[in-house]
């Protein structure tokens, strides 16, 4: 049985697919540990240093790219090539092409992330990188549509598995959202500055269509590709229900585009855009929690694997964030809540208990499932894996709780009236009241950076200390 | 009705379905937007030209400070018809008001207060404190310092490059005798001649030594230009001159 | 047709849009006895390239 372990690794491109996790362990560090450093910076602003460079406005852009972009992109190429050619059956087309996403994308998010230290930014949330970089991004990104497209083409089997239709609308979306969100004339064709082609309310449209988009498509639709790949994996049983998954997909991919709206209720846009936002952003509810009873019920009758494997308490903890997130997040898209919550700290727990609860986790559990098997070596230490699900959750839950503490009570504050009719809060005194919530939401950061770091140091002895993996990649009990 | 089966097993029509699929609901919500006239009001000053102007140069550098230092990331430039907003920072905000903003800086987190109307709220000496040392006057302030607004100069070279990038996105500033008359038609004699493309650098320097944002009138900084544009952000629109049932039909 | 056209019927209209396309993907997956099973049996793709034995149902990882 020793063959079949090695002939995976002929048979498939592993190089490329080792590559982007090992990057986006280095990502996930950086991009984490500038967020644990901001958020620090709100709790004792004398972090700031009086140094440009480091200055809470600057460095904010290189956490949200360097997490969404670095951490999850990365993760996402390497999930996606995995998943393709292991599904498919054959190996990624491309060759070198492949190599060039590599560098091409990585390459970009330095440059992006090196230009915001100095102030080279467009001002848009998420879209910060300025036009050159966003030209390498869009060739990077049809090189990948590209690979990701003829490798599904030459496919030996008939069928294409629904993990790839996610990672296929997760393409698809990006590349319309970078394009038409990124429109802008460079003053010249040297310089670094642009102005971007739309204005006021149609540019902020724009932009929340791509902000909001960019959660549906890039950190939600990918990451569901994930979840039906290795949820399925981990368990050794196969995914619930597929016909769910399909009616899932479609609902999805048709709902999400509607409701970027909702992140400018109340502002000066036509009402209905935001009115038909908030309907379809409650509609949303249901795919969503399709796809999280679906993942999550493919444990059903292998429950016990919940206690004692810890990459599966990864992956299904990540959905049942996922859950929550998707409930919590048609809840302050109706207007009524919107308008305390908007413009508060309430925004911010909310993107954290799905970009930690929903997208770090599942991305660490396929990523402790798949570097094992990429390099044929037993996990260096399972206890670790443990101990970091413990820090991660306890990081995650601290952080939700801190920031709805500190967001649900700025905004009562803020509409808070006096008996005759004035503003019983002045802003600095919702500022002062904020401290402590910050300063927790300061120490879950660090939690969770703790975890990520114990995680590569785990991979680390895998890869050059761990165990050859005997047995064949799975291992089976039985054999 | 067509087969399911022939989307599963092909990667074209499901390339094109998906597509479609996605395509729709940013259509259906974007596309009305640029029908401009319905969504973005008309203001009026009292001769009859337009209220809401482009920036001038130096508001216009400034904006770009603002911009590069990431303001956005905790101050919102938007004001929503709630009372509690009304008596903090003043009328909501309007459409027309963030017409000539490339990009809109209308923000998503309140960190600090809004600064949509912060315009003529605090005079030029505050702000240059404040932006120096936030916590020399407001003690429990947690914004960071941004000393280095007074030790720069104001880098300006590109100035008119800048003005010129704008124009072909469609802000009106002019370049030659017509649209110079059309800036006079439109927004008056005096304003015209801020938007000037040909005088950028004259009315910057002009504007800087007028206003004495900085408090030191022999130098040109940056934070000359920031305090300018914090200085004329919701000044444009005279409210006095109008009832609310004007604004309601744009939302 | 104007009624359609109006963008304050848009909301309406979008929805319906969708309820339709919804109503006719679940009566399409959930509608026939073969196609179900047919569609099931996809389930199964991601365990083809294992071991013999490694298939979807029967197996267990005995990764610890």
């Amino acid at each position: 049985m020793a063959h079949s372990a090695a002939a995976p690794m002929e048979q498939y491109n592993y190089d490329i697919v080792k590559k982007f996790a090992l990057m986006t362990l280095f990502w996930g560090i950086a991009g984490m540990a500038a967020g644990t450093y901001i958020a620090s910076e709100l709790a004792w602003p004398f972090l700031n240093f009086d140094i440009a460079q480091i200055t809470f406005g600057r460095l904010r852009p290189l956490h949200t790219s360097g997490v969404i972009f670095g951490f999850g992109g990365n993760a996402l190429f390497a999930t996606s090539f995995y998943v393709v050619q292991r599904t498919c059956q054959t190996r990624l087309w491309g060759g070198k092409l492949a190599e060039f996403i590599f560098w091409g994308w990585n390459g970009a998010l330095v440059i992006a992330g090196l230009g915001y230290l100095m102030g080279v930014t467009q001002g848009r949330e998420y879209a910060e990188p300025e036009w050159y970089v966003d030209l390498l991004i869009l060739v990077v990104w049809v090189a990948y549509f590209l690979v990701y497209v003829m490798t599904l083409l030459r496919r030996s089997q008939p069928h294409i598995y629904v993990a790839n239709w996610f990672y296929l609308a997760f393409i698809l979306a990006t590349a319309l959202l970078h394009v038409f969100n990124n429109l802008a004339v460079p003053v010249s064709l040297f310089g670094i500055k642009s102005y971007s082609l739309f204005s006021g309310a149609q540019d902020a449209m724009t932009q929340w269509w791509y902000g909001h988009n960019a959660v549906g498509f890039f950190l939600t639709a990918a990451f569901l590709g994930m979840m039906y790949y290795f949820v399925p994996k981990q368990a050794g049983r196969p995914v619930y229900s597929y016909r769910l998954s399909i009616v899932h997909f479609w609902a999805l991919s048709f709902m999400y585009m509607w409701v970027g709206t909702h992140h400018l209720h109340w502002t000066a846009i036509p009402d209905w855009t935001s009115s038909l936002a908030a309907a379809f952003s409650i509609l949303l509810l249901m795919p969503s929690w399709g796809g999280m009873i679906n993942g999550i019920m493919t444990l059903s009758g292998a429950w016990d694997k919940l206690r004692s494997d810890p990459i599966m308490m990864f992956l299904i903890t990540s959905l049942s964030f996922y859950g929550m997130s998707t409930f919590e997040g048609p809840m302050m898209s109706l207007k009524s809540v919107n308008a305390l919550s908007h413009y508060t700290d309430w925004t911010v727990g909310h993107v954290h208990s799905g970009a930690l609860g929903w997208v770090a986790m599942v991305s660490f559990g396929s990523l402790y499932h798949m570097i094992p098997k990429l390099w044929n070596k037993k996990i260096y230490s399972e206890k670790l894996i443990y101990i970091h699900f413990f820090f991660a959750t306890i990081g995650i839950l601290l952080y939700i709780t801190a920031l709805w503490v500190s967001g649900i009570g700025q905004g009562l504050m803020l509409r808070a009236f006096d008996q005759y009719g004035n503003l019983k809060y002045s802003f600095i005194e919702t500022v002062v009241f904020m401290h402590g919530p910050l300063v927790a939401r300061a120490i879950a950061g660090m939690f969770f950076v703790a975890g990520i770091l114990l995680m590569t140091y785990n991979i680390w002895k895998t890869i050059t200390a761990g165990q050859e993996a005997t047995a064949p990649e799975t291992a089976p009990a039985t054999a | 009705m067509m087969k399911h089966e022939s989307i599963e097993t092909n990667a074209g029509l499901l390339i094109i379905l998906t597509l479609a699929a996605i395509s729709i609901g940013g259509l259906v919500e974007i596309v009305p937007l640029f029908h401009i006239e319905g969504t973005v009001e008309d203001i009026k000053t009292a001769d009859g030209k337009d209220a809401v102007r482009p920036y001038t140069p130096l508001e216009q550098l400034g904006r770009d400070i603002y911009i590069r230092e990431g303001c956005y990331n905790c101050h919102s430039q938007m004001i929503r018809p709630f009372r509690d907003e009304a008596l903090r920072y003043g009328h909501y905000s309007l459409a027309a008001e963030s017409q000539y903003d490339h990009p809109f800086q209308w923000g998503s987190k309140r960190t600090g207060p809004d600064l949509a109307r912060v315009g003529g709220k605090y005079s030029n000496s505050w702000h240059v404190q404040h932006l120096n040392r936030p916590r020399s006057v407001v003690p429990e302030s947690i914004m960071p310092n941004y000393p280095w607004l007074l030790k720069n100069d104001l880098y300006y070279d590109d100035v008119q490059g800048k003005m010129k990038a704008l124009k072909k996105v469609g802000v009106p500033y002019s370049l030659t005798k017509e649209e110079y008359a059309a800036n006079v038609e439109k927004f008056g004699e005096e304003v015209a001649s801020l938007l000037d493309i040909n005088r950028a650098e004259t009315n910057m320097v002009e504007q800087a030594k007028q206003g004495n944002f900085d408090g030191n009138p022999a130098r040109l900084t940056e934070m000359d230009a920031l305090v300018a544009y914090l200085q004329v952000l919701g000044t444009m629109v005279d409210f006095s001159r109008h009832d609310e049932a004007e604004f309601i039909k744009f939302r | 047709m104007n009624w359609f056209m109006d963008l304050s019927n848009s909301k309406s209209v979008g929805l319906v849009i969708f309820f339709v396309t919804f109503v006719a993907i679940i009566i399409y997956v959930y509608g026939s006895k073969s196609r179900s099973e047919r569609l099931e049996s996809y389930r199964n793709i991601p365990f083809l390239d294992d071991d013999e034995n490694e298939t979807g149902t029967s197996s267990k990882e005995g990764e610890k």
